[in-house]
């Protein structure tokens, strides 16, 4: 009988085992996702690249050509070079504007902090495109410092010289980083308890050794997230140096998107974002290596600095100097962007001051267009459907990752962010394998699946650091209290992370409506309207795109507007801090 | 750096200071001495200006008016980084970057000493703390306990004649905060370093104390010894913040040539009074004598009462009697037979021979 009670036993624990190494079939999806979306695409890549074209159709022959090809000609290290350096030395420029701007709202400046962060990141939401364009209007032949250094005789005749070279490619781009930049900062300075200041000061450290020795150790790591950001976004970026590049501004991204196009090498340009893959990861490990952390913030060392007292609030000197820094550089942000807005309601042709008078004829002139009527119809079908699937699917698997934690979770998380971590050129390309593969039909449906490809990973990753903040015993208590599995999702999870999945749609959607870099790959002849403005100005300006564009960054403003109302409905108000 | 052993290392000289958005003074002509040395508490509850006064010692705020004085050099203007005073923070701001050894040479580094020099002032210092196997780890690696040492060592390192403590037991468990009381002590009476102890915890600031400034609402309510502070408190505040004593209101009526006090129209005859009406006494729980009631006859001066509630707390009982409307509290030495129990009547009986009056 004892014997057979074993047997049972032993038959139990094996069935066990087998139950535990069944996949939970939650994560079905999340798998799913990321075998079609990721894996699979990025897979595809490297496969092409060690295959060879001719005549713009594949040849099935495994070759390492492409590599060799490259490797040995002296225009691909030519553009290797001008790439790196061109994002590096902007990305450099706009942290070294950035980090002061972030020290500043961060630990200096006492009030209107909220207002203070806004204005720097609104650039971020405004489509990219129209940043890029702004800045046509003023290095261009006919641009406003080409009419004021004529107007000012210091010009005879407006130079070609600004537009078109590689530092108008370098100044757009930093333009484009100090965002970046300046939101990972931020956050850094803040974290740094007073207390921590007081205790460098109280052991007779003074203001620089303390910048030294305390906040720079502390906040370099976050620098070089930020840096490595903008690095990121610039190194992948095609569009900017096709506008304002001319011939010594031309990049890799650039060479690597007409292979795609006009030259119609496929496996090349898959060489291509491979070699430029390898030196940006290897240029990110070392900014990372020259940037250690060191130490956790073991939450004890607390300590709010009230207002008034010498460590809150800086030197006079101190905060007049940082409030002019700041000023100037968010007038660097700005100005071209009114510039746009003002060219838009100016009745002339010409971009170029003086102003002729006030008109809405370029507003006018819109809406009789219809091509940019059906790109609109086209972009708002994309947004949808993108934000819908994007949102529900984001916050899906944020919920299973989170609650369902598994093996492999953390690898699984970060290869579902990996669209986000790629240049955004290789990444069209990816997308363009990987719907070609699954047989995506061309058009809409692709640049949906393309742009979910990353704005599904952007509502994922809110959701989930919004449900790593919530205190776990609370979804304990409410079970404590005799709610279900679901009815405790539904009145204490779901009203808790409401806010960050409203927020990730919003965010989506101006993802979504100001994508130019991967959907240029997909769209085909269905443009969108953001590809249609870059087409148009391709073609020949007229400033109906100043119009076009006023009114994109006035819908982008009211999203920004609208998520902070959003956020501030949410907060819930603070607690009461004890004095002592 | 230390001079003048016989002069105060720390003086106060009216003191004020008010919040930027505050109507109310954190601090209201506060002035007081600090003796070369000496183990000096500042006791209060919340909002009462003991952590303003420290923070204006370590120079973090600026008096609106008044001076501070080290060592008889004003200092009122002077900035942190420039005092020879260092301070135990309340949350002990450990740099998390740095390791422990890192963090204890920081005031050393500041100063420019030597490596090999800082090394050795370090391992010292932590040796003091007991915590010289720790060196090599990062804050976040040990205990609270252990993290309080650190921040204490870091503090000593450079041997200041004046450390500030910000609560600094505040986070602890019971039993820890007892060993570092014992540590703290012996550590201070070692190195001659002056403390300057902030607390809301009466039992250790009577415990640890040369001598004891009672803060309330930014203004000073008492300075003095322990004792004096146990035994004659000034006012009814000090009585109830220090000395756990009850405030019994007490009646004075005409009695031969001069007033008696009465409970509840007991007659309380050891208490006597030149002045008629109302007044309150402060009588600690352990002068609150408890008689299970035999039925017999009540003396002079004792109350009838119903135990309430008794709180077995070790060395003693602490027994909620209710007399009428009053509720006393009385602290009756443990013993092994049970004491009293809920709901009992008792007779209550005064020691008035360390009670207060405050007429008023």
């Amino acid at each position: 009988m004892a014997s057979l009670a074993e047997t049972a036993a032993v038959a139990d624990v094996k069935t066990r085992k087998h139950l535990a190494l069944r996949i939970d079939p939650l994560r079905l999806p999340v798998y799913a996702w990321l075998a079609l979306i990721v894996l699979l695409p990025n897979l595809l890549l490297i496969a092409v690249s060690f295959l060879s074209a001719a005549n713009g159709r594949l040849n099935f022959v495994f070759s390492l050509g492409n590599y060799a090809r490259l490797l040995g000609a002296a225009g691909f290290w030519r553009l290797l070079q001008a790439t790196l350096e061109f994002s590096l030395i902007a990305s450099l420029c706009g942290a070294l504007i950035a980090y002061p701007m972030a020290y500043y709202v961060g630990r200096v400046a006492s009030r209107n902090k909220a207002l203070l962060t806004i204005l720097v990141l609104v650039p971020l939401w405004i489509s990219l495109l129209m940043r890029v364009f702004s800045w046509r209007l003023i290095l261009g032949q006919n641009g406003v410092l080409n009419s004021f250094l004529v107007a000012s005789g210091l010009l005879e005749q407006p130079s070609a010289a600004f537009l078109y070279t590689a530092t108008s490619v370098v100044l757009t781009f930093t333009y484009v980083s100090i965002p970046f930049v300046f939101i990972s900062c931020l956050s850094a300075f803040e974290k740094i308890p007073a207390a921590l200041i007081e205790a460098s000061e109280d052991s007779g450290a003074s203001k620089f050794q303390t910048f030294c020795f305390v906040i720079w150790p502390l906040t370099r790591r976050s620098l070089a997230i930020g840096f490595s950001l903008a690095f990121l976004v610039t190194v992948g970026d095609y569009v900017t140096p096709s506008m304002v590049g001319g011939m010594s501004g031309t990049t890799l991204g650039v060479l690597i998107s007409s292979q795609f196009g006009m030259a119609n090498n496929w496996p090349y340009g898959a060489a291509l974002s491979i070699a430029l893959i390898l030196c940006v990861s290897v240029i990110l490990a070392i900014v990372m290596r020259l940037c250690p952390a060191r130490g956790v913030f073991s939450g004890d060392e607390g300590g709010t600095s009230r207002a008034g007292s010498p460590a809150a609030t800086p030197p006079t000197g101190a905060r007049l100097s940082g409030a002019l820094f700041y000023g100037l550089a968010i007038t660097f942000l700005y100005a071209p962007l009114l510039l746009m807005v003002l060219f838009s309601l100016n009745d002339s042709t010409l971009q170029s001051f003086p102003l002729q008078g006030f008109t809405w004829r370029w507003y006018e002139t819109l809406a009789g267009n219809a091509g940019l009527v059906a790109a609109a119809q086209r972009s708002v079908i994309v947004a949808v459907c993108v934000v819908l699937a994007s949102t529900v699917v984001g916050t899906g698997f944020a919920l299973t990752l989170h609650y369902r934690r598994g093996p492999g979770s953390q690898v699984i998380e970060l290869l579902l962010a990996l669209p986000l971590a790629m240049p955004a050129v290789v990444l069209g390309i990816v997308m363009v394998l990987g719907t070609e593969l699954i047989g995506v039909p061309s058009g809409l449906p692709r640049t949906v699946v393309g742009q979910a490809s990353f704005i599904m990973p952007v509502t994922m990753l809110l959701v989930l650091t919004r449900l790593r903040r919530l205190d776990p015993s609370l979804m304990e208590a409410s079970r404590d209290l005799g709610a279900g599995r679901i009815m405790s999702f539904v009145h204490v999870v779901l009203p808790l992370i409401r806010g960050a999945v409203i927020s990730g749609a919003l965010l989506g959607l101006t993802l979504s409506a100001d994508d130019v870099m991967v959907t240029l790959f997909l769209a085909g002849p269905s443009q969108t309207l953001p590809i249609w403005v870059f087409n148009q100005m391709r073609f020949g300006f007229t400033p109906s795109v100043n119009a076009v564009f006023t009114i994109l960054g006035a819908i982008a403003l009211a999203s920004v507007v609208l998520s902070q109302i959003v956020a501030r409905l949410r907060a819930t108000p603070p607690l009461n801090p004890e004095h002592g | 750096m230390r001079q003048a052993s016989d002069g105060p290392v720390l003086r106060l000289d009216h003191v004020s200071k008010t919040y930027p958005g505050s109507n109310k003074p954190a601090l209201d002509s506060v002035s007081f001495e600090v003796a070369a040395g000496e183990f000096f508490s500042i006791l209060g509850p919340s909002g009462s200006g003991k952590t303003t006064i420290l923070r204006t010692i370590a120079g973090f705020e600026r008096p609106d008016r008044g001076r501070v004085l080290m060592t008889g050099r004003e200092v009122t203007q002077v900035p942190p980084n420039k005092r020879d005073v260092r301070t135990v923070f309340q949350s002990y701001a450990l740099f998390p970057h740095l390791t422990v050894a890192e963090n204890v040479q920081y005031p050393l580094r500041m100063q420019g000493m030597s490596r090999p020099e800082r090394a050795r002032k370090s391992v010292e210092a932590l040796e003091h703390v007991a915590m010289g196997g720790f060196a090599a780890r990062l804050p976040h690696q040990l205990s609270g306990g252990q993290r309080q040492r650190v921040a204490l060592a870091r503090a000593i390192v450079s041997r200041p004649p004046l450390l500030l403590l910000d609560e600094p037991l505040g986070a602890l468990d019971l039993r820890l905060r007892q060993q570092m009381q014992h540590t703290l002590v012996s550590l201070q009476k070692e190195l001659g370093i002056a403390f300057v102890y902030v607390t809301h915890d009466q039992g250790e600031a009577l415990s640890m104390s040369d001598r004891v400034l009672v803060m309330r609402g930014g203004r000073i309510a008492q300075l003095g010894t322990p004792l004096e502070l146990y035994y004659k408190p000034q006012s009814e505040f000090v009585a109830e913040f220090v000395g756990n004593s009850n405030m019994l209101p007490v009646q004075f009526e005409p009695d031969r040539d001069s007033y008696i006090a009465t409970i509840q129209g007991a007659r309380l005859p050891e208490m006597r009074s030149n002045l008629a009406g109302q007044g309150r006494i402060a009588i600690r729980y352990g002068d609150v004598k408890l008689v299970a009631d035999d039925g017999g006859e009540r003396r002079a001066g004792e109350l009838a009462g119903v135990v309430e509630n008794v709180l077995f707390l070790g060395t003693n009982f602490e027994v909620d009697v209710r007399c009428g409307e009053l509720r006393i509290m009385s602290s009756v030495p443990a013993s092994h037979a049970p004491g009293f129990a809920n709901g009992q009547t008792v007779k209550v009986a005064f020691d008035l021979s360390g009670a207060r009056l405050f007429h008023g």
